[in-house]
């Protein structure tokens, strides 16, 4: 099959094998959840419970603030017991709601599928029915979904990509959503086409999912209404990147510092899709995902359905534990992903993966020998070797005019350097300088 | 069953990193240019090994000593740059020098081709080259006495054995009389130690190339520029100058394409720039050759163009995806 690209890129090994052909299970009921208020780009959700509170599976328990904030929904029977401020990934600091959680109750609950008049919803209603359930981008950026999905006036809203790409090494949940439940991920996209009728819908799967592509291409056709194709891509990272994405299956660039709304695009995951079609045909708001577990140091990697708020290390437990060697915990993929030194961390909406490395230290840097690996593999095409070296000279202005503000953090030019230099680091210590001292 | 809850390590991303390394890259050229050693020791005897022992040595003992008074980390002798100058200056030198002279070339090419400027990575000119420049300026004779290639597995001695010889290039200049490119082509003529045998660094270079470790548009535009510029002129008076085949394959110009022209520190690091060196050094070999005082201009095309590297660098950017050419960055903030 021929399949679309985007220029450059790098092929890290995958360690795919470890998990795709294992199917969804689902981690049995923890005793308790830690659901953190901030789990979406834009303000932290505010609490609207108190202590002692029961709540039932669905219940909103925070509500976004402002247009760019998210609601969040208990997944369960139970009883609030306390809400405590501790770090997120990446050290922000989050208050989190703990749920003491009913099992009896909880585990004797079903969501019921109804059938909705999705004709008599209007593009507003669709919207608001989205924003109600809290729903954001699950493939790691978590932005609001309904907020993407309402352009400013005199923007057209042509066509919707399907991200199916799950470029990251180690992630196979998306691969197994579009194995083994095409059709809540074309629900969502049914949503989506009567909010915003699309011209074009493009469903772009990287070429190491055969079996996904295989799965999605037969549930393609119980869907002759809506104007789909697909389109193979080829396994490269970062392929899943929005404007890699957007550039391989539609051939459309989208200029720096805009958003594909600008060119007509929106893209969404597989996984935010499903969620989508979940709310409206369950009446299930964002309250659990499929995630990854894996790495070399869990005994057992396996592909999860997880309740949000759910802790690492009832995630732990239910893979066999560590192996000997365990020395690095990811959130995400290992390469845009973030580590935490405790398992004192919750499932969040946005967490596709939960990695568990062997590796106990990182290499030393050594000096540039300007090989320009790093330029040659960007996908922005930037030229990492002179962004970090102005970052460490503290030559910000320079920086920020070689557009370091472009970088999305991807990875591709620190995993390519032979002096294993940290250029992401480098990167982020200029743009954080820039953004803070307003450059 | 660990039930360890705490302690793991805390880094920002990536989190997992290419095979690559510095010290790989290094001793894979090194590698690549054990066929064209273990040649020249079979042309030009076993006196050569003991200038390579002196040269990598010496080079070694220079980085060493440098990096204990800068009160930096000796160890990082290990990432095998000091032998890799070493072994091109040697490979660069006639074969009967004395192994002073090569101890000499090492240092100066050490101390001031690298270390002075701040180590590997902060060099502007190839370290190699530099050594050559100043052995070549220095000490003049025993820099131009060459010997034909006759030992086989020969004596190990200061005395030369055969008559001195002249090389092809020097017989180009001086005599218009040229050598047939079979003969250069497998080294058996005369000429520095490592750079006549023109298949075995080809050979090792295309390896180098495959693997990524060499810019393949450096190669070209240099072996291009010589080949077209050496033809303009062949084609102008054929008996006066040289073909441009014969230009390819004589003197050290095959070393110096792929293995010091394309010396990473000191060669642009862009598509555009690599071009742009590549033909202004094949523009400094042929004119040097051709109408300069010396037979051979490979060590001060590169040096020259090693001069506008930095600038080539600083000026050439890659156009950014979404930006239309020439637009400064500003981007969200």
């Amino acid at each position: 099959m021929p399949s679309a690209t985007f220029r450059k890129g790098i092929h890290p090994f995958y360690f795919k094998r470890l998990t795709s052909e294992l199917p969804v299970e689902t981690l049995p009921l923890p005793e308790t959840l830690e659901i953190p208020l901030q789990q979406h780009l834009g303000a932290p959700a505010k609490m609207l419970k108190s202590r002692g509170d029961q709540v039932t599976p669905g219940e909103l328990i925070a509500e976004a603030v402002g247009m760019i904030s998210a609601n969040i929904h208990s997944p369960v029977y139970g009883e609030i017991k306390r809400v405590v401020q501790r770090p997120l990934p990446g050290g922000r600091m989050c208050d989190y709601v703990q749920i003491a959680v009913d099992r009896e109750r909880t585990e004797a609950h079903r969501w019921e599928r109804k059938e909705i008049e999705l004709e008599t919803l209007d593009r507003n209603a669709i919207l608001a029915k989205i924003r109600d359930a809290g729903i954001v981008g699950m493939g790691g950026a978590t932005f609001p979904t309904n907020v993407k999905l309402n352009p400013p006036p005199g923007i057209e809203l042509d066509t919707l990509v399907v991200n199916g790409a799950e470029c990251e090494p180690y992630l196979t949940c998306d691969h197994r959503l579009m194995v083994e439940n095409p059709r809540g991920i074309f629900d969502g996209i049914r949503i989506l086409f009567h909010a915003l009728a699309f011209k074009s819908v493009v469903f772009g799967i990287e070429q190491n999912k055969p079996a996904a592509i295989a799965a999605v291409r037969e549930a393609m056709s119980e869907y002759p209404e809506l104007p789909l194709s697909i389109v193979p891509l080829a396994t490269k990272y970062p392929q899943g990147g929005e404007k890699m994405l957007i550039y391989a299956v539609t051939g459309r660039t989208v200029p720096a510092g805009s958003l594909p709304l600008d060119v007509g695009v929106v893209v969404a995951n597989v996984g935010t899709l499903n969620a989508i079609s979940e709310a409206f045909y369950y009446g299930k708001p964002l309250v659990e995902r499929f995630l990854t577990v894996s790495g070399e140091a869990i005994r057992e990697p396996k592909n999860l359905r997880v309740l949000i708020g759910t802790q690492v290390d009832a995630v732990v437990d239910y893979c066999g534990g560590y192996s000997e060697d365990a020395g690095k915990i990811l959130f995400g993929g290992p390469m845009m992903g973030v580590s935490v030194p405790t398992t004192d961390y919750s499932v969040m909406k946005g967490t596709s993966g939960l990695l568990f490395l062997s590796v106990k230290e990182i290499p030393e840097e050594s000096p540039c020998i300007h090989c320009g690996r790093c330029a040659e593999v960007c996908p922005m095409n930037l030229m990492p070797l002179k962004l970090a070296a102005f970052a460490k000279a503290k030559r910000f202005e320079e920086a920020k005019a070689l557009n370091v503000n472009d970088c999305f953090e991807c990875g591709s030019c620190a995993w390519s350097c032979p002096a294993k230099i940290r250029l992401v680091s480098w990167i982020r210590y200029a743009k954080n300088y820039i953004r803070v001292k307003k450059i | 069953m660990s039930a360890r809850t705490e302690g793991f390590l805390l880094t920002s991303s990536p989190h997992q990193f290419s095979e690559s390394s510095t010290n790989r890259i290094m001793y894979v050229v090194i590698l690549t240019l054990l066929p064209a050693v273990i040649m020249s020791v079979l042309y030009f005897g076993a006196y050569v090994l003991l200038l390579y022992a002196v040269g990598i040595g010496a080079a070694m003992a220079t980085e060493v000593v440098t990096k204990l008074i800068r009160k930096k980390n000796w160890r990082t002798i290990s990432d095998g740059s000091a032998v890799i100058t070493g072994l091109l200056l040697v490979m660069s030198l006639p074969p009967r020098i004395s192994p002073l002279l090569v101890g000499l070339g090492s240092v100066v090419a050490i101390f001031i081709g690298k270390e002075l400027f701040g180590g590997l990575g902060a060099n502007v000119f190839n370290p190699a080259l530099v050594g050559r420049a100043f052995l070549a300026a220095a000490y003049p004779v025993p820099m131009t006495t060459w010997l034909a290639p006759n030992a086989l597995f020969g004596f190990l001695g200061r005395v030369p054995d055969a008559t001195t010889s002249a090389t092809p290039l020097s017989s180009a200049k001086f005599e218009h009389t040229f050598e047939s490119v079979g003969k250069l082509f497998l080294g058996q003529t005369g000429g520095s130690i490592g750079e006549t045998a023109a298949l075995f660094i080809i050979l090792g270079g295309l390896v180098l190339i495959l693997l990524r470790i060499v810019r393949w548009r450096t190669v070209v535009s240099y072996l291009g520029t010589v080949f077209l510029l050496g033809g303009l002129f062949w084609v102008i008076n054929p008996s006066l100058y040289p073909s441009p085949v014969f230009q390819l394959f004589a003197g050290g110009l095959m070393l110096g394409a792929f293995y010091m022209a394309t010396d990473m520190v000191t060669s642009p690091y862009t598509h555009l720039g690599s071009v742009i060196f590549g033909m202004g050094a094949g523009v400094l070999v042929v004119i040097i050759r051709l109408f300069g005082g010396f037979p051979e201009g490979v060590m001060y095309s590169i040096l020259l163009m090693n001069a506008i590297t930095p600038l080539l660098n600083r000026s050439i950017n890659n156009k950014v995806f979404g930006r239309r050419p020439n637009r400064r960055g500003e981007g969200r903030s």
